[in-house]
């Protein structure tokens, strides 16, 4: 086990590396830098965009960019934002953690549903429980994530139950009971645009799974002996149907920084989102590439949880 | 004993005085603001479109960061973004030599920046060291530059200081606004170690930060808000002698869609909001009762949309079919056919709601004092279009379609960006009306910055749509813009000499504006300028949106500008009627 | 059966909706790009039965509206005349299949008047219309993509599963790389290639095809967990005991086991793909103005004034909605009949 796991820590380092890379050579494919935006201004001059780019390492040659970087890497910074002038590291962490705030919540909350909602619709397959999902779900999947979350944003507005946005309201500092009652209701809209995002997708695999379980043979044989529904379904049938889905846990857990981007930027969750967007169409490499191999670590241990949980629930797979 | 010698009474009373003098309360130049006078207390929340990059007036060049800048910093002299003409700030007057070049200001007494520190000429001579400093690379430099030579900057006593300029210089009033100065005593020592450039990014902490605007900063919450409290040493006061601001807190919202901003404006989490679209001003408007707050459309601004051609010298051999269709682009009634056959008002009713205004020159009809009011509209004509193309050699095969001299389509692509919703719009429309001249025309909707390289640097791109807002109503800002040599004269880039004779009256002209000090005489030199852009149509413009904003009910001395920034140019005079603030 | 009574009711609604797309020139009232600019915005047309003043005809008919000077974004029915809706009306031409021009539309309103059954957009043209030519470009493109990506998918995933060791763990990285990655630069880099004036049908399927190639990494990984555990059932051990070859086994044991995860792949991925059209739009590589597609529309109806003000926008976004249902359903069908057979 333990030579397992050394093994895909060296498989990760070099992902990394690979993304890290790929990533600085794309960037530079792309049309246009940072800088491109300050030449339009007709009160800046090129002197002064050229002194700049200078002074970010900009005129040098791609693979000394490239050293560089490492070496800030190595120090912890992960190079400079252009835009905000501050180690990428230190405009990271916070934002991270807004971010996981919601997709945590969000990824427990949709498992703990689409699980139950699809065995359930698997089980009554053909009959009404079964085609409110399916109509429900096709629904959900025409819709794109920012009109959910505008939808819910507008929800907000009419109701006035919740906030329209934002992490905290602007009032004074509170204890620590009342702020996080107060996170908590501001995180309630953008969680449950996410939950209502990725639950459609998730619903359907785990019925197709449990469909094409609960068909085969040993099941009908199983239920033939009398065992008893709930205990087949869950002890028996989901066992067998589980396969797919822990290898879809594994990528939902990969997804934990990015599928909440759009969400946040609707709602103004101080998260990755918003950041990340205007890093992306501004150019500013550094923390581009920073929130990607962030983004690749949870990739990786995503798939790692999921292969080790793949050996582990099915013994029929050996290990090699 | 002391009054053995029978002191007489009078040099103890001078003595006195004069030993009040040195103290706290020494009388101070405070300058008079002129709104209605309020009351103090509340707060005013305002979203921003994202986060300050910066807190640094050296360095800061993107909106968000010169929003929150101004409103914690004091300048020389001040331009009244509603009067669009300049008044004094820290300078309680000034003086110009004969020859233009001498300028002398001087500095009003006894201010304080907001740590406390007293504020002096060194602080001027040390901030414009820092602005000046080549090795700095601050984009404030180059508004210090006048024909690339920077103004020198000398203190003449504690309370004065000259600044040279290299060439008389119409607008030198002008140039010092917004300029901040800077704290000496917090940002020398950085300065001399060259760090200057990293300090006040946004990991600042309040106590290492201070200025001489009306509020000073309290919290930063990263991605989230910003929070700024009144500055208790501001140096304005209001007609009934109260201190300025009003306000007890400013915070800033980040709220990255313009979308958001708008819901959150209608639930009351920002009382103040500018920069709205049309359609986002009919939707608000429609619950202006129920939810309590007010809109207005405060008129034309400085924003211009134009469409122009690739008019560019390099790429005959790079890009074969650009250079085809340069011969079409490089004869004016070409463009001049473009612009007729272009429907002005149909841009204003469907892009803006009937909230713009159609353009003549680039010159857009909320700059009261440049204007050319004597230029009419372009007309909508699409048979006189079809007349011009005629005379032009130009003919239509029997689809209808347009062909050249040599019977080549005339088929060309406008690039556009797609991050403004309003351009792209633009665009179909005039793709549309071109199509009545039988061209065919394909929008070319791009991200910004890929945009952007195309325009600036391979010059790749037939023709683009694009939109500008002047900063400032005078024109001297524009040169590089204007002039043929100019590093922003986007439409033909790199001129050695100008291309055309009427490009060569255009820089004449801007030439001699720059140095003219009478603003009559100017005027009308930049009048020219103007009627020689709507004839030869260097930029075939189209419309000017009107700045729309709002305002919780209540708010006192709300009054929006059409130049930057809108609505929080007067921030140190806002009061609330009510009881203050919300929440 | 029930069950194949669902099934070719999928298909028959399948069939209907992409003829009625491909016949688009002759199934909708208008062209897409003909502009009405004194009518943007207008609401979906009512229908009466009843005339103003109480009589009833038989005929279904539709009043013309107009909007007053000074609120010109509200619009009210004039009363004065009525337009029968009729069959094999004249309008707009436009070109069959590529092949036959003609000018009869099935249905419309004969006279000056236009007809907006769902209404108008910004520039005042046809959503109906749009709709259905928006179709051509979005229903195609996304199937297309789906299938790509899938089928690359299995095809990885299938053979990393099966032969496991380094050969699994070099796809299997190399997979993470094509989901990790974000693939935005690369479009970017791509548009900058392709020439300004790009033949639109041509090139966007082109992206699309890319799109769909790029995002195999998610089906490899569930194929390739399935392979993981089909390849070790005793039938399996068995065959390869009599001697099958690996190919053998792939096809006739192991494939069948991922029916089920490929086509509920297949299902989810057809709508991302149709709403990824919004993103390329934003780059540069969608289809480009006027030619409509129900990404680019939708792309439009995601502002707070579309949803607030002009609800019949949204419908580019609810019309996939009986086509991903369909779709749904024939997976499910075909998976039950794979099974059956496996």
């Amino acid at each position: 086990m333990t030579r397992y796991l050394i093994r895909r820590l060296g498989h990760a380092l070099l992902l990394l590396w690979g993304v890290a890379t790929l990533l600085f050579i794309l960037l530079q494919a792309a049309p246009g830098e940072f800088f491109t935006e300050m030449k339009l201004n007709p009160q800046i001059s090129a002197e002064t965009i050229a002194g700049l780019r200078t002074q970010y390492g900009l005129d040098q040659p791609l693979p000394v960019r490239y050293i560089r970087w490492m070496g800030s890497v190595a120090k912890g910074e992960f190079g400079y934002s252009f835009a905000y002038n501050i180690p990428v590291a230190t405009l990271l962490w916070p934002r991270i953690r807004n971010t996981l705030m919601l997709t945590v919540p969000a990824l427990i909350i949709s498992w703990f549903l689409a699980v139950p909602l699809g065995v359930l619709a698997a089980s009554r397959k053909g009959k009404w429980p079964d085609r409110v999902f399916s109509a429900g779900t096709s629904t959900l999947l025409a819709l794109p994530d920012l009109l959910i979350a505008l939808l819910f944003l507008l929800l907000a507005l009419r109701s006035g139950i919740f906030p329209v946005g934002g992490m905290s309201s602007t009032a004074q500092e509170e204890g620590w009971w009342k702020s996080a009652l107060d996170t908590i209701w501001h995180m309630a809209l953008p969680v449950a645009a996410l939950v209502v995002g990725s639950l459609p997708i998730l619903l359907r695999h785990v019925r197709a799974s449990m469909v094409e379980v609960l068909n085969s043979s040993y099941m009908r044989a199983a239920q033939g002996h009398g065992l008893f529904r709930n205990s087949l379904l869950y002890r028996y049938a989901l066992r067998a149907a589980a396969n797919p889905l822990i290898s879809l846990f594994g990528l939902s857990l990969a997804g934990l920084l990015s599928v909440s981007l759009l969400v946040e930027v609707v709602m103004s969750w101080p998260g990755l989102g918003p950041l990340l967007i205007e890093a992306i169409l501004s150019r500013d490499l550094f923390v581009v590439i920073a929130a990607v191999v962030f983004s690749t670590i949870f990739l990786v241990v995503g798939n790692l949880l999921a292969d080790v949980l793949l050996y582990t629930f099915d013994p029929r797979i050996r290990m090699q | 004993m002391l009054f053995s010698r029978k002191i007489p009474f009078w040099v103890l009373l001078v003595g006195f005085v004069s030993g009040l003098a040195g103290q706290d309360t020494a009388p101070q130049d405070l300058l008079r603001a002129t709104g209605e006078p309020g009351k103090p207390g509340g707060r005013l929340v305002f979203a921003e479109r994202s986060e300050p990059k910066t807190l640094n007036p050296v360095t800061a060049v993107d909106r968000p960061s010169r929003d929150v800048i101004r409103c914690m910093i004091g300048d020389l002299i001040h331009i009244n973004r509603y009067t669009q003409k300049t008044e004094s700030a820290l300078a309680k007057s000034w003086t110009m030599s004969k020859d233009g070049k001498r300028f002398t200001l001087q500095l009003r007494r006894g201010i304080r920046f907001s740590d406390g520190q007293p504020f002096d000429a060194d602080d001027v001579v040390f901030s414009f060291k820092v602005y000046l400093d080549e090795k700095v690379h601050s984009p404030q430099r180059d508004l210090l530059l006048i024909s690339d030579q920077p103004i020198a900057v000398e203190k003449l006593d504690t309370y004065a200081v000259r600044f040279t300029f290299p060439a008389p210089y119409a607008a030198a009033e002008r140039v010092f606004d917004s300029l901040a100065i800077l704290p000496r005593h917090l940002l020398e020592k950085d300065y001399n170690e060259g760090k200057i450039n990293q300090t006040w990014n946004l990991n600042i902490t309040p106590e290492k930060i201070a200025g001489l605007g009306p509020f000073r900063l309290k919290q930063f919450v990263p991605g989230e808000r910003l929070v700024l409290e009144r500055n208790p040493y501001y140096w304005k006061i209001d007609t009934k002698g109260q201190k300025l601001p009003y306000l007890d807190e400013l915070a800033f919202l980040f709220v990255p869609s313009q979308d958001a901003e708008a819901i959150r404006f209608q639930a009351g989490d920002t009382q103040m909001i500018s920069g709205l679209s049309a359609e986002n001003f009919a939707v608000l408007s429609k619950e202006q009762q129920s939810r309590n707050y007010k809109l207005q459309d405060a008129g034309p601004g400085l924003e211009f949309n134009f469409l122009f051609f690739n008019l560019n010298d390099d790429i005959e051999s790079r890009l074969p079919q650009v250079a085809r269709h340069q011969k079409w682009f490089r004869d004016v009634r070409f463009r001049r056919a473009v612009s007729l056959a272009i429907d002005r008002a149909a841009i204003v009713r469907l892009v803006y709601q009937g909230h713009g205004a159609a353009l003549a020159s680039q010159v857009a009809p909320g700059n009261k004092l440049w204007i050319n009011s004597a230029l009419p509209v372009p007309q909508h004509s699409v048979a006189e279009a079809r007349q011009l193309l005629q005379s032009a050699g130009f003919s239509w095969n029997k689809d209808g379609g347009l062909m050249d001299r040599e019977g080549m389509p005339v088929e060309f692509s406008i690039l556009v960006t797609s991050s403004n919703a309003q351009r792209q719009k633009m665009a179909v429309l005039v793709q549309d009306d071109l199509k009545q001249l039988g061209m065919k025309v394909s929008v070319a909707a791009m991200e910004f910055r890929s945009t952007l390289d195309r325009i600036l640097q391979s010059h790749d791109y037939d023709a683009t749509l694009m939109g500008a807002a002047d900063t400032d109503a005078d024109p001297n800002p524009e040169m590089p813009v204007m002039m043929s040599n100019g590093t922003n004269h986007v439409w033909h880039l790199g001129e050695k000499k100008p291309a055309t004779p009427w490009e060569a009256e255009i820089d004449q002209l801007m030439q001699k504006q720059l140095i003219t000090m009478d603003h009559q005489q100017r005027k009308k030199l930049f009048d020219r300028v103007q009627e020689i852009v709507a004839q030869e149509l260097p930029i075939v413009c189209l419309a000017s949106p009107n700045i729309l904003v709002g305002a919780r009910e209540g708010l006192g001395n709300f009054r929006p500008a059409v130049i930057e920034n809108y609505v929080l140019w007067n921030v140190d005079e806002l009061f609330w009627r009510a009881s203050g603030g919300i929440r | 059966m029930k069950k194949t009574r669902r099934l070719s009711l999928a298909l028959w609604c399948l069939a209907g909706i992409y003829l009625s797309v491909i016949c688009a020139g002759f199934v909708a009232p208008y062209s897409f790009e003909v502009q009405d600019r004194l009518h943007p915005f207008v609401p979906p047309a009512k229908i009466h039965f009843f005339d103003s003043s109480g009589k009833f005809h038989l005929r279904p008919f539709v009043y013309a509206v107009r909007s007053s000077d000074e609120n010109p974004m509200e619009y009210q029915e004039d009363h004065a005349t009525r337009y029968p809706i009729a069959f094999f009306t004249r309008g707009d031409e436009y070109q069959l299949l590529g092949v036959f021009h003609s000018q009869r539309h099935l249905l419309g309103v004969n006279g000056p008047v236009r007809i907006y059954l769902l209404g108008s957009d910004g520039f005042g043209r046809d959503q109906l219309s749009r709709l259905l030519y928006g179709g051509r470009i979005s229903l195609l493109a996304g199937l297309l993509a789906a299938i790509f990506s899938v089928t690359l998918g299995l095809l990885l995933g299938s053979i990393a599963g099966f032969y496991g060791g380094r050969l699994d763990d070099l796809i299997m990285r190399v997979a993470d790389l094509f989901i990790v990655v974000p693939w935005f630069y690369l479009l970017v880099a791509i548009r900058a290639v392709l020439p300004l004036q790009m033949e639109p049908a041509a090139t966007f399927l082109l992206v699309i095809v890319v799109i769909g190639v790029v995002g195999w990494g998610r089906p490899g990984r569930l194929v390739r967990g399935v392979v993981l555990s089909a390849r070790e059932r005793n039938y399996v051990l068995a065959a390869r005991g009599f001697g099958a070859s690996g190919n053998y086994l792939l096809r006739r044991h192991i494939l069948p086991s991922t029916w089920g995860v490929v086509l509920t792949q297949m299902a989810v991925l057809i709508p991302q793909f149709i709403l990824a059209e919004v993103v390329l739009s934003f780059l540069g590589l969608g289809i480009g103005e006027p030619v409509p597609s129900w990404g680019n529309m939708l792309a439009y109806a995601q502002q707070y004034h579309v949803l607030v003000s002009y609800w019949w926008m949204l419908l580019p976004g609810l019309a996939p909605i009986p086509v991903f249902f369909a779709y749904h359903v024939l997976a499910d069908s075909l998976h039950a009949r794979l099974q059956s057979v496996s």
